[in-house]
């Protein structure tokens, strides 16, 4: 279950060169940031404002809650990682990635982005197709599509060398203050199995809102179905977000101080494993050495920290990454050098 | 042969050896347990509370001491790391730009004159002249 919900989160989205930047687009930007409060303008005003509320704007899709925050903190790095990024036109892009590790395998993924002509807005464009495919013959595919101005569907597929792991569709409803969705994940007719997910994220004030998700998951003599319940409020230069379910509880909080320095805090219960996490991160973006550095420490004594350095005029991009567990003593580090 | 049975029992030293010696030795020895056995029964005049009061707290002033500096090992070992890992590459790179810049402005100001390099520096008088220099 849990990888169909990873699987089910926006694709990475490399950015075509020169090209709209695909799936990122989606809602780079929570309602509270844009929209400046209208109500204490003019309640007498010649519209029809008869209940005098302020717009509300569409709140965003149900994974991207948690995002903002997610990205304040580094990716633990380990071994060395090569990649190379072409455009080979305004629609399509390539990009060969080399890992070599030390605790896991070494290889080689050739990765293909085809952003279409179809565009509905100034960084968006569809269909948006993605694939990935490995030395080992392990393929990631995913195909995005605005079917309507208001429908966008997505099939996602994963493979692991032969064998189909992952396979599934995706259809989100934006309406005007409300994002509804739904995913099927894994259906097999043959065996009668299969996972449904429904998402729904409604806009209450331009700060607020308030969203579920129903899990259903359904194997040849066992269904189960695991609800929870998503809350986010934005404000001026803060987004605090609270999910509550059955299996647990997950409250992010992120703040931007200044232009230059962004925090997130997280805190994440388990009841199925009894253990709670808290996390700090920070992101501190230095443009002028183009620099960028995130660290975070964590409530199991864990320590880490990415560099991310810009090696002008080169389009040469250099990562640094280090990971320090002082409760076990355990030691990672990585580096890795991407070109384009 | 019951006289000579009879001399070992009583006290003093036996008359086979040297009496000096057998003094020495008896006394050396006898000091030497005797010492610690004196000490020890100093402490004895001392009520039990404030004996078990002293021993009490000198083993735990000994525990403590030892506890503190395990702490105070692994918490340097800790901190060092840490930050040598989130503040050491911040510190390392905002000081390389700040360098960077100084030195921009050194070159700009030899290059182009002493008044050009200072953001707010006074009206410029002194025409730019380099070559001169």
């Amino acid at each position: 279950m849990g990888s169909v919900l990873a699987a089910a989160s926006p694709s990475p989205a490399p950015a075509a060169a020169g090209a709209s930047q695909g799936v990122q687009g989606l809602a780079s930007v929570p309602p509270g940031f844009t929209m400046p409060p209208l109500s204490s303008v003019s309640p007498t005003s010649g519209q029809q404002t008869a209940d005098a509320e302020p717009p509300l704007a569409n709140p965003g899709t149900y994974e991207e809650c948690h995002r903002k925050c997610k990205e304040v903190f580094p990716l633990q790095m380990e071994g060395v990682r090569l990649v190379v990024n072409k455009g080979l036109s305004n629609h399509f892009q390539v990009s060969h990635t080399v890992t070599l590790s030390t605790l896991g395998d070494s290889g080689y993924r050739f990765g293909s982005t085809y952003v279409g002509t179809k565009q509905t807005g100034p960084a968006e464009s569809f269909p948006v197709m993605v694939g990935d495919m490995d030395n080992t013959g392990s393929l990631n595919a995913q195909i995005i599509h605005q079917l309507a101005s208001a429908v966008r569907t997505k099939i996602a597929i994963q493979t692991q060398q032969h064998k189909f792991v992952n396979w599934q569709c995706d259809m989100e409803w934006r309406g005007e203050d409300f994002t509804a969705a739904v995913t099927l994940g894994n259906p097999d007719i043959t065996v009668g199995s299969g996972i449904l997910v429904g998402h729904y994220l409604q806009s209450i004030t331009p700060a607020l809102a308030l969203g579920g998700e129903v899990v259903y998951h359904r194997r040849p003599g066992e269904e189960v179905a695991v609800t929870s319940l998503l809350g986010r409020y934005t404000g001026d230069n803060y987004v605090a977000t609270l999910t509550l379910g059955a299996a647990g509880g997950h409250a992010t909080y992120y703040h931007k101080a200044t232009d230059q320095l962004q925090i997130g805090v997280e805190f994440e219960a388990n009841t199925r494993m009894q253990d709670t996490t808290t996390s700090f991160g920070y992101q501190l973006d230095v443009p002028k050495a183009n620099f960028l550095f995130k660290g975070t420490v964590d409530s199991n004594w864990m320590v880490g920290a990415t560099i991310e350095k810009k090696l002008l005029p080169l389009p040469l991009t250099l990562a640094l990454g280090a990971f320090l567990n002082h409760r076990k003593h355990k030691f990672q580090c990585g580096f890795g050098v991407t070109i384009g | 042969m019951p006289t000579i049975e009879e001399l070992p029992p009583a006290e003093g030293p036996a008359p086979s050896r040297p009496p000096a010696d057998e003094i020495d030795d008896d006394e050396d020895e006898d000091l030497d347990e005797t010492l610690m056995e004196r000490l020890w029964g100093l402490t004895e005049m001392f009520p039990d509370t404030i004996r078990t009061a002293a021993e009490v707290s000198a083993s735990c002033s000994v525990s403590l001491a030892k506890t503190f500096y395990g702490f105070s090992r692994s918490a340097l070992w800790v901190g060092t790391t840490s930050f040598m890992i989130l503040v050491l590459p911040v510190v390392f790179e905002t000081e390389r730009l700040q360098l960077e810049q100084q030195q921009l402005q050194q070159q700009r100001q030899i290059l182009l004159g002493p008044n050009t390099g200072m953001s707010g520096g006074m009206p410029g008088m002194m025409p730019p002249a380099p070559g001169k220099m």
